[in-house]
C-alpha cells in the first residue's frame, strides 16, 4: 500500500515506513538511544530528500523522548539544574545548526556534511565505545586481574574553570562552562545530522562532567526533547522540510518497536549490550565512509535551486 | 471518452484557418490530476483531430511541466573523496518532459529541424543552456577573469576552472546528466509510438505520469508534422495540484509555517505521552 508523503513529495510504501520505525525503535530501546543515528541514513536511502530526512528525524525524536522522560521524571532520575544549563546551550546551538544547514545546502554541499559528520562521529564513539566494552568484556571473563580499576574522579582543566554552581540532584560543584558548550555542540548535531545526539551526550556527562550515571539517560532524555522539539519548529518554519506523516508513520511503528526492544534488552549484558551496539554504529559509520570513497553511479547531482524552493 | 471525441470533432468543424489549410486540435480528458495520498502515477489521454492529414503526416504530442532552476555538480575525487564540484546553473529546466509520436522522432524529422523547433528532450536541453550561455560567460569572467582556456580536469584531486566549463562537450555533460536524472525518475519520457492515429483524422495519445510527477501547471503541444517539418500546433493546458490530506498538509507547511512548526511538535509530544500512558504504567 503506496502512500504520497505531502513535503517529502515521494511515494511510499506504508508498511516499509512502520517497519522502518519498528526496527529502529527496537534497535533504540534495546540500547537506550534515540536511534536517529539509523533512521536519518535509511530515509534517506528510501528517497526521502536528505533535507527532509534530517528534520523529520528530529520531529520523531520528540515523540520517542517525551515517552522515555516521563519515567525518570516519576523516579527523580533527572538533574533539572543540569538539563537546563544543557538545554540553554543545545537551544543555541540547535538556532546555529539550522542557519548552518541552510548556508551549506545553499552551497551544495549539505550532503558531503551530513555524510562527513556521520563518517567522523560514529567512528570515534563507536570505536571508543568497542575498546571500553570488550575490555569490560575481557575482564568479566577474567575476574583475578581487575585489580587496577582506574577511579578517575579529577576532572583536570574542567575543574580550573570560572563560574561554578552546585548541583545537588548530581552531587557536582562544577562550572556551568562545560554543560553549556556540550549543550551547544549536541545541539548543532541535532540540527545538521537529524540526530537526537544522545551518543555523544551520554559519554561527554559520564567522563567529562563526572555525573552519577542513574541520572544521566533521564537528564540526556530532557534535554533532548527541548532540543528536538526546537530544532523541529525551526526548521519547519525556516525550511518547511518538515513531513508530519513521514514522523507520525515512523513514530507508531517506533514506540512499539521502543517497548520490545526495552524488554529484549534485559536479559543481554551491559557490556555485551555496549560492544553490540558499538558494533552497529561502527557499521554505519563504515557504510557512510564507503559511499564517500567510492566510485558514484553517476558523477553529476542536479540539485534545485533557491531558497524554500521544494526540498 | 465519447464526449471527448465529440468535443474534438466539434472543434474540427470550425472554421480555424483557410478551408484546406492543415490544422490541428487537441484536448486532454482531464484538465486537472489530483496527487492524493494514494497517487502511485496515473495515465493522461489527449484526443486530437487534424484536418487535412495526409499519408505521410505525422504526430507529435510534447507534455511539459512547471520550470524549475537547477544547479548541476560534477563528483571529483579530492583527497579520495567524492566532492560536489564545477557547479553550471540552469534556469527554469521543465520539471516533467514527455513526448509522444506517431513515428519514432528521429524518422520523423532531421535533428536539425528539431533543434530549431526545440522539440525533444535533446533539443529542450540545448535550447536552456544556449539561454544559459551570456550567464554563464558573466560569471566566469567575473570570478576568474583571463584565466583562459585550461582542460577540463580529468585527473582527480585538480580544481575545476570556471572558464574551460562552458565548452560545448563540458556543457553536453551536464545536460546529459540532467536526462539521466529525469529519466531515471521517469519525469523524462520519450514514448515511441505514444501517438495513435485513427479513422477520420483522429488521434489518441497516452503519456505516463509517473508517482514522482511535479506539481505545477503543464503545457501539452501537439504539432502536426509533413515532410520533417511542423506545420500546424495546437497547446492544451493541464494543472497537477496536491488534494485532500496532501494539499491540506503542504498548504499548512508552507503557508502558516510557524503554526506548522508547532502543530508538529504538539503532535509528536502527544504521541509520545500516548506512548508513555500505554507502556509505562505498572
Amino acid at each position: 500500500m503506496q502512500i504520497y508523503l505531502p513535503i517529502a513529495e515521494i511515494s511510499v510504501n506504508i508498511f516499509l515506513l512502520l517497519g522502518l520505525g519498528l526496527g529502529v525503535g527496537f534497535l533504540s530501546g534495546m540500547f537506550g538511544v534515540g536511534g536517529g543515528f539509523l533512521m536519518t541514513p535509511l530515509l534517506i536511502f528510501i528517497g526521502v530528500p536528505p533535507a527532509v530526512a534530517v528534520s523529520t528525524g528530529a520531529n520523531q525524536i520528540i515523540a520517542s523522548s517525551t515517552s522515555g522522560v516521563f519515567p525518570h521524571w516519576k523516579r527523580k532520575t533527572l538533574d533539572l539544574k543540569m538539563g537546563v544549563l544543557l538545554l540553554i546551550g543545545g537551544s543555541s546551538g540547535s538556532i546555529a545548526g539550522v542557519q548552518l544547514f541552510a548556508l551549506l545546502r545553499g552551497m551544495g554541499q549539505i550532503d558531503l556534511i551530513i555524510s562527513l559528520s556521520y563518517v567522523g562521529f560514529l567512528g570515534i564513539v563507536g570505536g571508543l565505545m568497542m575498546i571500553e566494552s570488550v575490555r569490560a568484556i575481557i575482564r568479566a571473563a577474567n575476574p583475578d586481574k581487575s585489580g587496577g580499576r582506574r577511579s578517575l574522579r579529577k576532572r583536570g582543566w574542567i575543574d580550573r574553570l570560572p563560574f561554578k554552581m552546585r548541583f545537588p540532584a548530581s552531587g557536582l560543584y562544577i562550572s556551568v562552562i562545560p554543560p553549556v558548550a556540550i549543550g551547544f555542540f549536541v545541539g548543532t548535531l541535532v540540527a545538521i545530522m537529524g540526530v537526537a545526539g544522545g551518543f555523544i551526550m551520554v559519554p561527554a556527562m559520564i567522563y567529562m562532567l563526572r555525573m552519577p550515571t542513574n541520572v544521566v539517560v533521564g537528564t540526556s532524555l530532557f534535554q533532548i526533547l527541548f532540543v528536538t522539539a526546537l530544532t523541529t519548529f525551526l526548521q519547519a518554519a525556516q525550511n518547511q522540510t518538515v513531513d508530519i506523516l513521514l514522523a507520525l508513520l515512523l513514530t507508531v511503528g517506533g514506540v512499539i518497536g521502543a517497548q520490545f526492544g526495552a524488554r529484549a534488552g534485559r536479559n543481554v549484558k551491559a557490556e555485551e549490550l555496549r560492544a553490540l551496539l558499538a558494533a552497529l554504529v561502527l557499521a554505519v559509520c563504515l557504510k557512510m565512509g564507503w559511499d564517500l570513497v567510492v566510485t558514484p553511479s553517476d558523477l553529476f547531482t542536479i540539485l534545485p535551486r533557491g531558497a524554500g524552493e521544494g526540498f | 471518452m465519447i464526449a471527448a471525441l465529440l468535443l474534438a470533432l466539434g472543434l474540427q468543424g470550425q472554421p480555424q484557418i483557410a478551408t484546406e489549410a492543415p490544422g490541428i486540435v487537441a484536448a486532454l480528458t482531464q484538465e486537472t490530476v489530483e496527487i492524493r495520498e494514494d497517487f502511485d502515477g496515473a495515465e493522461l489521454v489527449l484526443y486530437g483531430a487534424t484536418r487535412g492529414l495526409t499519408i505521410q503526416d505525422e504526430i507529435v504530442v510534447v507534455l511539459r511541466g512547471p520550470g524549475r532552476d537547477l544547479r548541476v555538480m560534477q563528483k571529483s575525487r579530492s583527497f579520495g573523496i567524492w566532492v560536489n564540484s564545477a557547479p553550471l546553473e540552469f534556469d527554469d529546466v521543465p520539471s516533467y518532459y514527455a513526448i509522444a509520436t506517431s513515428l519514432p522522432l528521429e524518422t520523423i524529422a532531421h535533428p536539425d529541424e528539431l533543434e530549431r523547433s526545440g522539440i525533444g528532450l535533446q533539443a529542450m536541453l540545448e535550447a536552456n543552456a544556449r539561454a544559459m550561455e551570456a550567464s554563464w560567460l558573466l560569471r566566469a569572467s567575473t570570478v576568474v577573469d583571463g584565466a583562459g582556456e585550461t582542460d577540463p580536469p580529468a585527473e582527480p584531486g585538480e580544481q575545476a576552472e570556471p572558464p574551460a566549463l562552458i565548452r560545448q562537450d563540458r556543457v553536453s555533460e551536464y545536460l546529459d546528466a540532467i536526462a539521466r536524472a529525469g529519466r531515471r525518475d521517469d519525469v523524462f519520457a520519450e514514448a515511441q509510438r505514444g501517438v495513435e492515429i485513427l479513422d477520420g483524422g483522429l488521434f489518441r495519445a497516452t503519456i505516463a505520469l509517473p508517482p514522482l510527477t511535479p506539481v505545477g501547471n503543464y503545457v501539452a503541444e501537439v504539432y502536426l508534422f509533413r515532410g520533417g517539418r511542423p506545420i500546424a500546433s495546437r497547446s492544451a493546458s493541464l494543472r497537477v495540484e496536491k488534494a485532500g490530506i496532501e494539499r491540506f498538509f503542504f498548504e499548512f507547511a508552507h503557508d502558516l509555517p510557524v503554526l506548522y512548526g508547532l502543530f508538529c511538535v504538539l503532535m509528536a509530544m502527544i504521541a509520545g505521552y500516548i506512548a508513555n500512558l500505554a507502556f509505562n504504567r505498572r
